[in-house]
């Protein structure tokens, strides 16, 4: 029989992670905020695998009376223990507008890479044509 | 709802064309949606909702 905490411990998710900070801050500190939650994940054992900032966006209605949020959008792999601690820090974080923490199912792992090829096309295409236009 | 095997809530403008002026989520006799697609929707539409992107309900000026 295999040790039952070795297994517990190798059993590893993908999670799928969109917060929205205070975009009153300046770059600097939205650089770092964001720098310390990759920092949080890599240092409880978790492995990053995609980021996407999506940069200040006007929120469809204001949240804690502001009008603007700063979204970041991203995916990692972790243990389910990481996600309980992770939600804490985001709470406790006054920064922290708003997050959601989805656990990727098979599904939604193809969807992503779906979306992903599909956002890289787009790009290739939009330089393509940007290209054409300046010879 | 050809080619489409998992409703995002990142795919505005997907949620966006089963949401009517007011913020709400149409009906399925509306949608006409499969059960399965409008359970998706409906999820999407949600998370969408608590991160801001769509509103709870459209301030529309009276």
């Amino acid at each position: 029989m295999a040790d039952p905490t070795a297994a517990k411990a190798a059993k590893k998710n993908t999670y799928e992670l969109t917060y929205i900070l205070n975009a009153v801050l300046n770059d600097d500190q939205l650089q770092d905020l964001v720098a310390r939650v990759d920092k949080f994940i890599e240092e409880h054992g978790g492995e990053v695998l995609d980021k996407n900032v999506w940069g200040s966006q006007r929120l469809a209605y204001p949240i804690e009376k502001k009008r603007n949020g700063y979204y970041v959008n991203m995916t990692f792999l972790s243990e389910g223990d990481l996600i309980v601690r992770l939600e804490r820090a985001l709470d406790i974080n006054d920064n922290v507008l708003r997050y959601l923490t989805l656990r990727m199912d098979r599904r939604m792992i193809e969807h992503r890479a779906k979306r992903k090829a599909a956002a890289a096309r787009a790009a290739a295409e939009a330089e393509a044509s940007a290209a054409e236009s300046a010879a | 709802m050809t080619g489409i095997d998992y409703i995002d809530y990142k795919d505005l403008d997907l949620v966006k064309r089963f949401i009517n002026e007011q913020g709400k989520i149409l009906p399925r006799r509306v949608t006409g949606l499969t059960a399965k697609y409008q359970r998706q929707l409906t999820r999407a539409a949600k998370r969408a909702r608590h991160l801001a992107l769509i509103p709870f309900v459209a301030d529309n000026v009276k």
